[in-house]
């Protein structure tokens, strides 16, 4: 199990509901490097719970409507802070939440540090595999502060590993 | 008048909305539900190369999608006039039953099993899958997760993707499987039947033990004799992938067993002015409004009708199962009489996933699986086709024609769930009406008895829409008709 999670979630044919998926497809042209698992996931739900399941960190990208910010704004904020996209709630009404209570409940090991990225969309209705203007426009910044969030887990880990002393193979 | 509107329906996919029209004297005028729907797929497919609606259909649905990749595989199976390998069609059928075993599994234990197991009156925040842990053991929470991880793993090893299939496509499959696939397989599907076993337990323990629970099952207030269809295999036994359709009348009797291709003979779908859902009713037998009886085209494709139009399971302990569950409810154990208890989908979904556990289990085990013969290239074109599976809500209906380049011109999609937008407005009506009376409080328990009625069909509603920020509360609002007022609203989250 590679520790770093980057999770993509969203619909790709629903306009800027596509946000996800389309940084995930950014992602997969990337050496993001072996410690890392890249995963888009049209679910949400239960199905959350196993790809969370003993991680330690997990990057989750989506689109949210917040209705106050303008369109294309990337918010970024610890899973738990609030009930954060309607992905995460809407399968099953198992919100992310409940999902890592659950888990948790059930002995699983989830990771404690979950990070959301959510861009904030215009549109998620209408069917089509084009984001508008602003949420496109917000995806390289996107790929900039995932790489970002990646290299900072990657010196807490090494200065984790150093405090701890080397483990022998 | 006054209108209440329970807003939206708690677990379920999507959000809906339940508009009750109460008289001035408190007795129910009339009820229909809204849900939203991910409208214009139809014409979003228009365009494209048939083969892509194998991948593209699956996002109407986070939660079914593997339905909708094999109906949309197999209608592009018939598009191309192409029969795929026996091997092929095997490990379809393999994966799909996995899929069943966890969808029906997340039903009963997170979505209608909490009604049971915590009880109709328990408090919305405790009837949950958290709540069904806390009565039943942590040991259950852990065993329905691991079998939600067997029918994902089965997908992964089939379907070549963790979350949802992408292997199929016209003439066959794409990746083949290895024989350390198939061990691992065979594994899975012995553990699958065992979990089978522990769910039929707890439905035993929890939900037909208890005789105010029975009897609610089988209360007029949730009764409907309509008309039930479902695929059967050559043997009229269940079949989710493949088979005909079946469709019988209130009484058992056979009214149409058709093919696919043929099923805009016997379904025609009628139009309410105040809903923009259609409702699918039986040609031969017409609209008549929203009526049971033999004399209204209305039908249900559910659990409990492909249990109805079936003479049993494949299987033997679905097949025990299944007389035990006729015998229990109509006192005729070889199914021939139906049951029509709304409530009682719920078990038949139980028989349902023993069926799916030990198909899982019986055809890992078939040496053909790991064949590499697994397409047929199609080589010629027909440039219409129509695929039908049982989708766990009901008869899943792909139909596409394109043109001689194999891009679609015209699609058809009937989804599991609006097969039963009838039945379900009458569901709720008649629950509504056992339960609301003039001067009688409305309380939150009245609320989630009207919502079972809803929830026995585990519909799925443009679920692909990731929309509403936010924990979904419930909500009623009386309006006066009248005046549009609120005259009252109760909320709870």
């Amino acid at each position: 199990m590679r520790p770093f999670l980057v999770l993509c979630l969203g619909n790709e044919v629903l306009t800027d509901d596509a946000f996800g998926p389309l940084v995930a497809s950014r992602l997969e042209n990337r050496e993001l490097g072996d410690d890392v698992e890249l995963l888009f996931a049209p679910v949400a739900g239960f199905r959350l719970i196993e790809l969370l399941s003993s991680r330690q960190s997990v990057l989750i990208v989506d689109a949210i409507k917040t209705g106050n910010a303008a369109p294309g704004t990337l918010h970024s904020f610890p899973a738990g802070a609030l009930t954060p996209s309607n992905s995460l709630i809407n399968s099953h009404q198992i919100n992310l939440p409940t999902a890592l209570e659950l888990g948790r409940q059930l002995g699983e090991t989830m990771p404690s540090d979950i990070q959301v990225l959510a861009c904030e969309a215009e549109d998620i209705e209408t069917l089509s595999e084009t984001p508008t203007e602003a949420v496109g426009a917000a995806i390289d910044p996107a790929i900039t502060l995932i790489e970002g969030w990646l290299s900072d887990k990657r010196q807490a880990r090494v200065a984790k590993d150093s405090r701890q002393g080397p483990i022998s193979a | 008048m006054k209108q209440i509107v329970i807003d939206p329906i708690t677990r379920l996919e999507g959000h809906g909305k339940i508009h009750l029209f109460i008289k001035d004297d408190g007795s129910l005028e009339n009820c229909y539900f809204q849900v939203p729907e991910l409208r214009g797929f139809e014409k979003f497919c228009q365009g494209r190369p048939v083969e892509e609606l194998c991948r593209i259909t699956t996002r109407i649905c986070g939660v079914c999608p593997d339905a909708h990749h094999m109906a949309a595989a197999k209608a592009a199976d018939a598009v191309y006039g192409v029969t795929i390998p026996s091997a092929a069609f095997k490990l379809r059928s393999l994966l799909y039953d996995a899929f069943y075993a966890g969808d029906h599994t997340t039903h009963f234990f997170a979505l209608g099993g909490p009604d049971f197991v915590c009880g109709p009156d328990a408090p919305a925040a405790e009837r949950n899958i958290l709540g069904v842990i806390a009565k039943v053991g942590l040991d259950a929470g852990k065993k329905v997760i691991a079998q939600r991880a067997r029918g994902q793993r089965v997908i992964e090893i089939i379907g070549g993707k963790k979350v949802h299939p992408v292997t199929s496509l016209p003439g066959g499959l794409s990746k083949r499987i290895s024989k350390a696939e198939q061990e691992e397989m065979i594994k899975i599907g012995d553990e699958m039947v065992e979990f089978s076993k522990f769910a039929v337990q707890v439905l035993n323990d929890i939900v037909l033990a208890n005789k105010a629970y029975v009897d609610m099952i089988l209360s007029d207030a949730y009764t409907h004799k309509t008309y039930n269809m479902g695929l059967v295999d050559a043997n009229n036994k269940v079949n989710f992938y493949d088979g005909k359709v079946r469709v019988t009348g209130p009484d058992g009797k056979e009214h149409a067993k058709y093919e696919p291709k043929d099923y805009l003979e016997y379904v025609a779908e009628h139009v309410e002015p105040y809903s923009y859902l259609k409702y699918p009713y039986l040609k031969k037998v017409g609209w008549k409004g929203f009526v049971d009886g033999v004399d209204s085209g209305i039908y249900k494709a559910t659990p409990l009708s492909r249990l109805n139009v079936a003479d049993g399971m494949a299987t033997p302990l679905a097949q025990a199962e299944y007389e035990r569950y006729f015998e229990t409810l109509t006192g005729d154990r070889t199914g021939k009489t139906p049951v029509h208890s709304t409530l009682a989908t719920h078990w038949a979904r139980i028989v349902e996933l023993v069926y799916a556990c030990e198909s899982v289990a019986k055809m890992a085990r078939d040496e053909e699986i790991t064949s590499d013969k697994i397409l047929n290239i199609p080589t010629s074109i027909v440039g219409e086709g129509v695929g039908i599976v049982e989708a766990p809500r009901g008869t899943l209906t792909h139909h596409y024609k394109t043109d001689q380049n194999g891009i679609v011109t015209e699609a058809n999609l009937i989804v599991g769930t609006t097969n039963n937008n009838a039945p379900i407005t009458m569901s709720i009506k008649k629950a509504a009406e056992g339960l609301i009376k003039k001067g009688s409080k409305i309380t939150d328990g009245t609320l989630n008895r009207i919502e079972m009625a809803f929830r026995a069909y585990d519909p799925c509603f443009g679920c692909a829409t990731h929309t509403l920020p936010g924990q979904m509360p419930l909500e009623l609002i009386i309006h006066d008709v009248e005046s549009g007022e609120i005259i009252e609203s109760v909320r709870r989250n």
